[in-house]
């Protein structure tokens, strides 16, 4: 068996953005020669995603905008004060809760060296509390 | 365009290369678990609040602490970056020998815009004839002055040496300097209030960072500490956008502002207007 981990920078150009990685993790599949496997992906943060969805910009903007109505910017959350551990204040609550909701991960195996995804299938970062350098893991595992 | 009034450049990359000069700057000023940005990363960040300038303030507490946590050096760095972006302040500790010194060469050499003072951290009041002797270079100078105002966050900073109402003596005798009490004076803030109405030279910055969130707290300060119309029909002359960065992201408080539904002739003069009447320059 063998294992390859990759980590790869991400920083969005809005504050929240969906950033379609399909073929970044095609490419890495490829890369690391492994035929039959399994391949995560993995965000690092607790104010971004990772999802999985059509690649058409209404279903975006439905998504965001869904993810919007949930929950509110203007909520009065109880992470919104004083954190004298950062000495800032905690603002980024919708950015949790989005990401709680998007999940950190997803997986798909690998069949004769390709990442088998449904048709529609295709694989995003989101970015809930940009604009900030982020990463993503990239773990396959396979023979 | 927004210009935000209040940002401390604590975290800007290009005066974070010394790791322990950053530790003990974050240690001086409270701030954590952050780490240096790079300048392309926070004008990105800036850019979500429309933010075109902004005015990055200094500390020097030097006598106490050996070296300024932002130096004014530092200041002069961060403007070479982007002069059209970056509008720098000065700061000196009036305890040290060589302050008049220091701020004239700030003024002069480096082309700094003006002082910025923190009475609560120096722990002398801002009528202390060290401070005065400063205050007279930016009226002959023409600079304007930022006090720190109300409750101050950082370490060792004791708050009584900056109550609003102890700079109403500055205001009166310096009718000819535009001064800011920063943050509103948060918590006395009708005490801002009060004076703004009597001292046209006096101006305010939005920097709130102490309760809730940015939605919250403006709403309290500006529509209930506040009575509903004081900004717009009284002070929306001497009222300025700034975040408090780092301590907030300036595109939330800039949300905050938005959500008070100032009519937009009020909200052209808090987000820009003002700054640079503040700055004394053309409109």
């Amino acid at each position: 068996m063998k294992f390859e981990l990759k980590e790869i920078s991400i920083r969005a150009k809005q504050e929240f953005e969906m950033i379609n990685i399909t073929q970044q993790v095609k490419d890495t599949v490829r890369e690391c020669g492994i035929s039959n496997g399994i391949v995560y992906v993995i965000t690092e943060h607790t104010t971004t995603g990772i999802t999985v969805n059509e690649a058409l910009p209404c279903v975006e903007k439905d998504i965001m905008q869904t993810l919007d109505r949930l929950i509110p910017e203007n909520y009065p959350y109880n992470h919104n004060h004083y954190l004298p551990s950062y000495g800032t204040i905690g603002g980024n609550t919708p950015g949790h809760l989005k990401s709680l909701l998007t999940g950190n991960h997803c997986v798909f195996p690998i069949v004769e060296g390709k990442v088998k995804l449904g048709s529609a299938a295709d694989i995003y970062f989101c970015e809930y509390d940009g604009i900030k350098n982020r990463k993503y893991m990239i773990y396959v595992m396979g023979e | 365009m927004v210009i935000d009034t209040h940002i401390r450049p604590a975290l800007y990359a290009p005066i974070c290369q010394d790791k322990e000069a950053f530790r003990k700057r974050c240690d001086e000023m409270n701030y954590h678990l952050m780490g240096p940005a790079s300048i392309d990363l926070l004008k990105e960040q800036y850019a979500l609040a429309d933010i075109e300038h902004v005015f990055l303030l200094p500390e020097d507490c030097s006598a106490e602490t050996g070296t300024a946590s932002i130096s004014n050096e530092d200041i002069a760095k961060l403007v070479a970056c982007d002069p059209e972006m970056f509008w720098g302040f000065a700061s000196v500790d009036p305890r040290n020998a060589d302050a008049e010194e220091k701020l004239i060469q700030a003024f002069e050499e480096y082309k700094l815009l003006g002082l910025y003072v923190n009475t609560a951290r120096l722990h002398i009041y801002p009528n202390d004839p060290r401070l005065m002797k400063l205050y007279d270079i930016c009226a002959r100078m023409d600079k304007p002055i930022i006090f720190q105002a109300g409750l101050c966050l950082e370490r060792n900073a004791l708050s009584k040496f900056c109550h609003p109402m102890e700079f109403e003596e500055i205001a009166a005798k310096y009718p000819d300097t535009n001064i800011c009490l920063a943050h509103v004076g948060w918590p006395c803030v009708q005490e801002t209030a009060a004076l703004l109405i009597k001292y046209p030279n006096l101006y305010t910055n939005t920097a709130l960072m102490n309760f809730d969130g940015p939605y919250q707290i403006y709403h309290k300060v500006f529509l209930e500490d506040m009575g509903q119309y004081w900004v717009e029909h009284n002070i929306a002359d001497q009222v300025m956008f700034g975040s408090d960065s780092p301590r907030i992201r300036p595109v939330r408080s800039k949300r905050g502002l938005d959500s008070l539904n100032f009519s937009k002739d009020t909200m052209e003069k808090i987000c820009w207007k003002n700054a640079l009447r503040f700055l004394k320059r053309e409109v």
